[in-house]
């Protein structure tokens, strides 16, 4: 009967063709078009051409403040909910959990325009508040993303760790610093990754809450829609570089946890 | 039309339509018919779709009643084989902007018959995309042919006098749907000299409760005009005789000097409105979020019509200083016809069905637009007109409203009024109720007095797209000088 079943390479081809067809042939696209200029010609003018705008500067500046206090606050919020969900000991931790969840389950455009109808009732004219207002939506758009990571991460926490920790003489607020956090730096980084990135071009966002300032993700749109391939491909490659350092800076935290790990069972 | 949909539903669509133009490869094969097989591109809800109630049929004097139960595609197969003897199928589909369209074909999707929007148009022509209609099309005697027989000379002239790279737009294009890019405002805030002029976008006394259009064609449009608004409504100006085009060559002018100073008006504007909307305009109109709104006229009506339906009197203005006169048209495209004379005659039986007087009205009453149509010697459209508007003495006296005579021949006969014999005047001149002056008639078929002042905005070259695209960016991009306290 074994000859029957699918190799392990042969169940492998679906997912390799995904990657070839959406992430390794567009990725050559973008490749091109940012390297290139309108003859096909090898170019860093498009770069250039970024980065010597003082606007396209500070569109990519405001972009990163926008997804750094979004992030903030959405590790804020969203550390002491998945603590007090994965250590609490209460009835219908579950339906709690479920309840952080469930507006994931809602297309976001739902959600956002909702959120708009309340906020006008509350401010009046949202033009006043447009950064607030950007902040918020974010925030309630992208915090499951970071609740469930940290939740993961804290479930799986070793109990006797921080059980060793108190017997050693450590109060709370010690055990949660020395023991707790450093443990759930895993978590912590993916919830990052997941919202920081995300943020940075969400400028639908921006355009339902009435923000009419570009942020990366608007800017690529005006360039495709200008027929400008090359100065779009540019943006995706500078975020597409921003990905890449914010892993590799996470990948050095859990490299450095398998290490510690590595080195734990050595002894 | 020139409507946007949210952004991101258009890139939902695309992803769609990639998807969907991708399957047909599997069931390649030939047809189960002959059916000539028409791919049509057409606006998103731009098309009536039928399926009337009784209630909403529109009887005309002439006798004709409207109440379709087929959609107009369907209604046209069934018209093309009973006139032609042949089969057609229509693959009908739609987009949301005019670059959308343009990047469609750019990746590889194939059309016979598209209904981009004038620049596009030029564009389109500029780059050798599009099939010129047959002579045949343009012969006014044959009866199937309602667009020559039926389209307003006044509309006809705008497409002769466009042209570009010598070729003239009318060989290439088919108008369909025309109108006005003006003001949506609230009378019971805004007064109707305030609506009458751009700088309202700028006016610090309706700070943040103003919109304007998040589109770079109509934003320059207004910008231009508020920066030239000084030189083009000096007595100078207006009474030279070439006043027409050099109104024309002024609101085009895309030189660096009115690029950047219409970028600075443009940076004061966004500071000043409270958003660049792409579609949520109407509702927030209605809703009085906002008190006045730059709309265009066909979505104005819609507007209009809405906010009387919550009992709110919205109106509607074409500023003083230019009007932007826009259109969309039919297009053959030469990548789809490909040489094909009977796929040609299917286009341009196309045309023509939605040429037909009654088709267009039924167009009309469902989308709000105005149709290029007036008709001919078919006497509906004006019939249609009346139907909309007119109101006699004993009703108007009834609701306590003032008539009015609202001329609009120009459109009928392509003349103005001082050159129209008086017979020909009143037959083309709604009686209708006052406040239509500013109203859904007024956006339907603005005054010859805007017509005088209309400006169509043309195509800009690959240098011109580039220094205009660049001023948007600049307007749009995070300031982060001044955020840091420069000027």
């Amino acid at each position: 009967m074994k000859g029957n079943w699918f190799s392990r390479k042969q169940l492998a081809i679906p997912y390799i063709m995904f990657l070839i067809l959406f992430v390794v042939l567009p990725l050559i696209v973008v490749l091109y078009y940012a390297f290139t200029d309108g003859d096909g010609n090898v170019s860093f003018e498009n770069f250039l051409h970024f980065f010597q705008n003082g606007k396209t500067v500070g569109t990519l500046v405001y972009s990163v403040i926008i997804a750094l206090i979004t992030t903030v606050v959405c590790l804020l919020i969203a550390y002491p909910v998945a603590y007090i969900l994965a250590k609490g000991s209460f009835c219908g931790k579950h339906a709690f959990l479920m309840l952080f969840v469930l507006p994931m389950w809602i297309n976001f455009t739902l959600r956002i325009t909702a959120m708009k109808e309340i906020l006008t009732v509350i401010e009046g004219n949202l033009a006043y508040y447009q950064f607030f207002n950007t902040i918020l939506c974010m925030v309630y758009d992208f915090l499951p993303f970071m609740i469930l990571p940290l939740y993961n991460t804290l479930t799986k926490l070793d109990k006797s760790l921080i059980e060793a920790a108190h017997d050693l003489g450590a109060d709370k607020v010690q055990v949660f610093f020395k023991v707790v956090l450093p443990l759930s730096v895993p978590g912590i980084i993916s919830g990052v990754t997941m919202v920081f990135l995300p943020s940075m071009t969400n400028y639908v966002v921006l355009d339902m809450i009435y923000n009419s300032t570009y942020i990366m993700g608007s800017l690529i749109g005006s360039y495709f829609s200008a027929y400008d391939w090359h100065n779009g491909s540019v943006i995706s490659i500078i975020l597409l570089a921003m990905i890449f350092v914010v892993t590799m800076i996470s990948n050095r935290f859990t490299d450095g946890d398998d290490a510690s790990a590595e080195r734990a069972r050595r002894l | 039309m020139k409507r946007f949909k949210c952004k991101f539903f258009s890139v939902i669509l695309s992803v769609m339509i990639l998807c969907v133009s991708v399957l047909p490869l599997y069931g390649c094969g030939e047809d189960e018919d002959d059916a000539i097989v028409l791919r049509v591109s057409n606006w998103e809800e731009y098309i009536d779709e039928g399926e009337w109630d009784e209630e909403e049929a529109i009887e005309l004097d002439n006798g004709t009643v409207i109440c379709p139960e087929n959609s107009m595609i369907d209604d046209f197969e069934a018209w093309f084989e009973e006139t032609y003897g042949k089969k057609v199928r229509v693959e009908y589909s739609t987009f949301g902007t005019n670059e959308e369209l343009y990047n469609q074909m750019l990746m590889g999707d194939v059309y016979d018959l598209a209904c981009p929007s004038e620049y596009m148009i030029q564009k389109m022509i500029a780059e050798d995309m599009l099939e010129p209609y047959t002579k045949d099309f343009y012969n006014a005697s044959d009866d199937n042919n309602y667009y020559a027989k039926g389209v307003s000379p006044y509309i006809k002239n705008v497409f002769d006098n466009l042209s570009i790279d010598g070729k003239k737009l009318s060989d290439y294009a088919a108008g369909y749907m025309w109108g006005t890019l003006g003001i949506v405002y609230n009378p019971e805030v805004i007064t109707e000299e305030e609506a009458s002029h751009w700088n309202l976008l700028l006016d610090e006394k309706y700070s943040k409760r103003v919109t304007i259009k998040d589109s770079v064609r109509d934003a320059y449009f207004a910008g231009n005009s508020i920066f030239n608004e000084a030189l083009i409504t000096s007595s100078a100006f207006l009474n030279a005789s070439d006043y027409k085009s050099k109104l024309d060559a002024t609101i085009n002018a895309t030189d660096s000097d009115t690029v950047n100073s219409v970028e600075d008006i443009l940076s004061r504007i966004k500071d000043n409105v409270y958003s660049f909307e792409t579609d949520s305009g109407k509702a927030d109109m209605v809703s009085g979020k906002v008190v006045a709104n730059q709309q265009w006229s066909g979505d104005a009506v819609y507007t209009l019509d809405q906010a009387e339906e919550e009992g709110v009197e919205l109106c509607y203005s074409a500023p003083k200083e230019a009007t932007n006169l826009w259109f969309d048209g039919w297009c053959m495209l030469r990548a789809g016809i490909d040489g094909d004379a009977e796929k040609k005659l299917a286009a341009e039986a196309f045309v023509n069905f939605m040429s037909r007087p009654d088709n267009a009205i039924r167009n009309m009453w469902y989308i709000g637009y105005t149709s290029v149509i007036a008709g001919g010697d078919d006497s509906s459209m004006l019939d249609y007109i009346n139907w909309t508007y007119s109101m006699d003495e004993e009703t108007a006296e009834e609701e306590g409203v003032e008539l009015m005579e609202y001329p609009i021949g120009y459109f009928f006969t392509g003349k103005f009024e001082d050159e129209l014999d008086a017979e020909t005047s009143v037959k083309y001149t709604i009686v209708a109720d006052s406040a239509q002056m500013n109203r859904q008639l007024f956006a339907q078929y603005p005054t010859e007095e805007v017509m005088a002042r209309s400006v169509v905005m043309e195509y800009f070259d690959k240098d011109e797209n580039e220094r205009i695209n660049r001023m948007w960016l600049n307007v749009r991009c995070f300031d982060l000088y001044k955020f840091l306290g420069g000027k």
